[in-house]
């Protein structure tokens, strides 16, 4: 062999290793890793959505994109006035749906005319508003320009709790805490934030402790308040503030009550929870008493479709507390994986969701938040997964027909292939699972979101400004379609 | 019968159809697509490059002047039109070694010498630590200085300390400088170390240029060797633990289980270590095929004993162009001078800064901060040689500060020099307690292992610093980490859901801590393997690094226990 010189046999390794490679493309599978399905034991993800991805799959025969689509997105949708106010009507494709949010947003009028007055949002979502991303921004959007202060309802656990800066609270592990997420027949009904907890623990104290964060608006704990349910026997909290100890007895007698733990604002506290073990424990809430307050519902895994296992009854108990204008649905990432194009299951799902909801909390004006942009890798490439489109029109859909408010978040952040641009952007605005938005980005949306619902609302008040000079007198109730639930759309609920 | 047509078909279905655009992409600059060593074109590229050298080996400087066009083209792919920033470096460092050389005053020598040196650390600090620069400055002093849209041009860190060892080494008469500008273009635009090293010595690469073009069997070998480590540490281990696991865990410290942020540090010091010495090996191999020896640049650097030994095997290219060049120059062992106390001084009273404005919060930055001053004299007070081990120290802190800081511009990566500069320090006054015993028997295998495994430790502790976005993140991981508890079947549970990603690092944690009887093994064997064997064995890996690359990724999970 030719031991000078061998660039010739090298160059043979190389030009003959990529025949063979070609060779092993052919023959070999596509994939080196499989796809692992993960054990859903100890994985976050909600036990309805499993079941209707079951039924699904049984029931339905391939993904079948309807020829209608086109027609679909020209579709003209009019509104019948509410109040005297009619928004122009819009295409199906450009559907936001601002006609439906006329309550809430005559109470921002309200509230713009008499400060002293307040408007309460409830944000219900998945992992996308963890730690309080993206629901902080919308809130401290609302109360720079209304006014308001506190982080409004916490609850007692949340497995996001440490990644929250809008609210620090650290908890005993001996809490028994019951999610919607999993759980189907609770012990006792589920609160307004989809748990519900229990301090069983006999011989260790069960405890919770909340500090103020450091943000503008929300660096206090105002008129802290425990909201607890229903049960037979008495129990007792002591409240830990400072250096004082306030011992207080907790009085289940009804569906929801609540127990103030101080009036005022103060930074920090602890609660001692005693012989307390069969009361239904839900939260506190935080808030001022004026101004706009937004309540963070968010829950990992969670697609949504559990909101319709809801006690309209002890939610009313809620409301009856918290008086709620606008409730936001924020969901769609948990249902992107499971290889389905058709959401008509999902579209059927929230639907009912929705309706809970319209029964939970009666008149209050409903917002739909569609899917963000998700990139899963073709080939070599990130490109935005092919469900997104369809998902995001399913949810258009069930806002459509639920008569919701509706933002479409895909658009809004820059339609197809906007998450890759989030990821790579220097900085980074989104997170590497191509999913999840940062600080940053959740920031950015914050803004998108708010910036759209404060179009419609200035939008209001021009069309309202117009009624008033024209004269025309307001109807109290407007004309219901036959295929929906009717609600009565008063201006303010009582 | 085979007809052209078949033959396209062929093609088509192997390639997909080549369009004129595609072609044309593959030559024109793409800031998305960077032309890395374990992408398809390169290979297409190389594979072409290569057929025409093995013609030209008897040749010099055509031969010479074709691997300067290449390697201009191939910096040109990076960092588009910034190519004609290395020629216009190149040119000044040239001209000015021509001056220092044929001067015949040291004065005149020292002075042209001191200009390349701050012409050569202007361009860099312009182009890496500007925006750094105004952004500290804007927030110390409220500044409001707008920031410069400053490209980075690819691998100027490499190419302007490569080009910095040609000048000084000429200063310093250890070696005689090229015969012409194509010579000296050629050692400092080589394109398998032009982008991520190793930082190549002028005194062991030049002399090769003049040899007679040599390539071997055995050198062969070792390349193709070295490649296939490289492709399969870069390609498989390090790119898809990253992207799957690591970064995602990176990115919200706090969403994540306490077991999950130790996994993705353990993860980090395996993907870091893999990403580096992987490409790092494809160069040495790529330019082995050339016929051009480079030195090694990591050797299993977590088998250290001690984080000196560390030092000794991680980054070898730089940390003795650091120790030669920076360390040596600034006194060394020998004397303090006034850069070797600024820079620690700067640092300590930043530290004590830090520690004193975080007192309304919280005591633990300040007690930090004395910590590590009170630490940091300690290392010389109580030396028996007081004096020659303060200068020592505070060079040598010095250094690994700068060193820390040539791998970005941020803070957390001069945190991340300062804790090797101080537990370089705690070392020797270490050692200088308890000696070493040279004579007769290495220390006993006990010892050995917790010296190696807290060495590790450390290390994957330092780069949690490095990693992380910012320090508020490194702490809330730290924090997280701190938070463990055992509970092996939550872990095990989390295990499985990242299985691929576990397997990957386990695999590379085992390949790095293999007896080197083993490895030499495997190359006594891959020697051995007729040359169709080994083709088929670069196959197969073309296929897993393409197959990694296609491999989705997996979707987010949370767990809940």
């Amino acid at each position: 062999m030719n031991t000078k010189s061998y660039f010739f046999q090298s160059f043979a390794i190389v030009a003959l290793a990529f025949v063979a490679f070609i060779g092993f493309k052919q023959i070999l599978p596509d994939k080196i890793f499989p796809d692992s399905k993960v054990d859903s034991k100890n994985v976050l993800i909600d036990s309805l959505l499993l079941e209707s991805v079951a039924n699904d799959s049984l029931s339905q025969k391939g993904d079948s994109l309807s020829e209608s689509e086109k027609q679909e997105a020209g579709e003209k949708i009019t509104f019948n006035p509410a109040e005297g106010i009619e928004f122009p009507s819009e295409t199906f494709d450009n559907y936001k749906g601002f006609q439906y949010l006329i309550s809430f947003y005559e109470k921002l009028y309200q509230l713009e005319k008499n400060p002293q007055s307040k408007v309460r949002i409830a944000y219900y979502g998945d992992s996308m508003t963890d730690g309080d991303l993206i629901v902080q921004d919308v809130r401290s959007n609302y109360q720079e320009r209304f006014g308001g202060n506190g982080v409004g309802f916490v609850s007692i656990t949340s497995e996001s709790a440490a990644s929250r800066g809008s609210v620090k609270s650290t908890y005993s592990k001996n809490w028994k805490t019951l999610s919607y997420l999993n759980v189907k027949n609770p012990i006792s009904p589920f609160g307004v934030n989809g748990h519900v907890f229990f301090a069983n623990d006999k011989v260790n104290t069960t405890w919770v402790q909340y500090e103020a964060g450091l943000n503008k608006n929300v660096n206090t704990l105002d008129n802290p308040t425990l909201f607890y349910g229903r049960a037979n026997k008495k129990g007792n909290v002591n409240f830990i503030i400072g250096k004082d100890t306030l011992r207080k007895s907790l009085v289940p007698n009804n569906l929801i009550n609540t127990l103030k733990v101080s009036s005022g604002s103060i930074k920090a506290f602890k609660a001692n929870f005693i012989h307390a073990d069969s009361i239904p424990i839900y939260g506190f809430n935080f808030d001022n008493g004026i101004g706009v307050h937004v309540d963070n519902f968010s829950q990992r895994g969670n697609s949504g479709l559990p909101i319709s296992m809801f006690n309209a009854n002890v939610m009313q108990g809620f409301n009856n507390n918290l008086k709620y204008d606008l409730i936001i649905l924020h969901y769609g990432t948990n249902v992107l994986n499971y290889g389905t194009k058709n959401y008509s299951w999902y579209q059927r799902g929230m639907t009912k969701a929705v309706n809970k909801i319209k029964e939970s909390f009666p008149g209050v004006s409903i917002l739909i938040i569609s899917t963000a942009d998700k990139s899963t890798k073709y080939d070599l490439e990130m490109k935005t997964d092919s469900a997104v489109v369809p998902l995001m029109k399913a949810q258009k859909r069930y806002a459509l027909d639920t008569e919701s408010g509706f933002v479409n978040l895909y658009t809004l952040m820059g339609g197809d292939g906007s998450m890759v641009k989030w990821v790579d952007e220097s900085p980074a605005k989104a997170n590497k699972d191509y999913t999840h938005f940062n600080q940053r980005g959740a920031k950015a949306i914050g803004k998108l979101l708010y910036d759209q619902l404060n179009k419609g609302y200035e939008q209001y008040k021009v069309l309202r400004q117009n009624r008033d000079t024209n004269g025309s007198k307001p109807k109290a109730v407007r004309k219901t379609k036959t295929d929906s639930v009717s609600v009565k759309k008063d201006s303010v609920n009582e | 019968m085979i007809t052209i047509d078949s033959i396209n078909n062929w093609f088509v279905q192997n390639f997909g159809e080549i369009t004129l655009e595609q072609a044309k992409s593959w030559f024109i600059y793409n800031p998305e697509e960077k032309l890395l060593f374990n992408t398809g074109l390169f290979l297409g590229l190389f594979l072409v490059f290569y057929f025409v050298y093995a013609f030209l080996r008897k040749t010099f400087y055509l031969r010479l002047t074709y691997v300067i066009l290449f390697s201009l083209f191939f910096y040109y792919k990076s960092s588009g039109i910034y190519f004609l920033l290395l020629l216009l470096s190149s040119v000044v460092d040239y001209g000015l070694s021509q001056i220092i050389y044929k001067a015949t005053k040291d004065s005149t020598k020292k002075i042209y010498l001191v200009i390349s040196v701050i012409l050569n650390l202007g361009l860099l600090g312009y182009f890496k630590y500007m925006n750094f620069m105004i952004v500290t400055f804007n927030d110390m002093f409220h500044g409001n200085y707008q920031l410069h849209d400053v490209f980075l041009p690819v691998g100027i860190s490499f190419y302007t300390f490569q080009s910095m060892s040609y000048i000084i080494e000429i200063y310093r008469e250890e070696i005689k400088p090229t015969k012409n500008y194509i010579e000296y273009l050629f050692f400092v635009s080589f394109f398998p170390q032009l982008v991520a090293g190793p930082i190549v010595r002028a005194k062991d690469f030049l002399p090769q240029i003049y040899q007679k073009l040599n390539l071997t069997k055995q050198d062969v070998n070792n390349a193709l060797f070295l490649i296939i480590g490289g492709l399969i540490k870069k390609t498989v281990i390090s790119n898809y633990i990253s992207i799957n696991f690591v970064d995602r865990v990176f990115d919200t410290p706090m969403n994540y289980t306490s077991f999950e942020n130790l996994m993705a540090s353990y993860g980090y010091a395996i993907q870091i270590y893999c990403d580096f010495s992987g490409y790092s090996d494809m160069a040495i191999g790529i330019a082995l095929l050339l016929g051009f020896k480079l030195p090694a640049n990591f050797r299993t650097p977590y088998k250290s004993t001690s984080i000196t030994d560390f030092w000794r095997r991680w980054h070898i290219s730089l940390s003795t162009w650091l120790k030669d060049f920076l360390y040596i120059s600034i006194g060394g062992n020998r004397e303090g001078t006034f850069a070797g106390f600024l820079f620690p001084s700067l640092f300590f009273f930043g530290l004590l800064l830090w520690g004193i404005s975080n007192v309304a919060e919280s005591y633990i930055p300040l007690g930090i901060a004395i910590g590590a001053i009170v630490l940091f004299s300690l290392t010389f007070l109580l030396s028996k040689k007081k004096h020659q081990t303060l200068v020592t120290n505070f060079n040598l802190f010095t250094t690994m500060l700068l060193g820390g800081l040539w791998h970005g511009a941020g803070a957390q990566f001069i945190v991340w020099g300062a804790l090797h500069g101080l537990a370089l320090a705690v070392h020797k006054i270490f050692m200088e307690f308890f000696p070493s015993k040279k004579e007769g028997k290495g220390p006993n295998f006990l010892w050995r292992f917790f010296s190696i495994l807290i060495t590790f430790h450390f290390v994957v502790f330092c780069w949690i610093f490095f990693r992380a976005r910012d320090f508020e993140t490194a702490i809330q991981v730290i924090n997280n980490i701190g938070q463990l508890t055992f509970e092996p079947e939550h872990w095990q549970a989390i295990v499985i859901g990242y299985k691929n990603v576990f397997l990957l690092m386990l695999f590379g944690y085992v390949w790095h801590f293999l007896p080197e009887v083993i490895t030499s093994k495997m190359k006594f064997v891959f020697d051995k393997t007729p040359l169709i064997g080994k083709a088929i064995i670069l196959g197969f890996v073309y296929w897993i690094v393409y197959a990694t690359a296609v491999a989705g990724s997996q979707p987010f999970i949370y767990f809940q226990f």
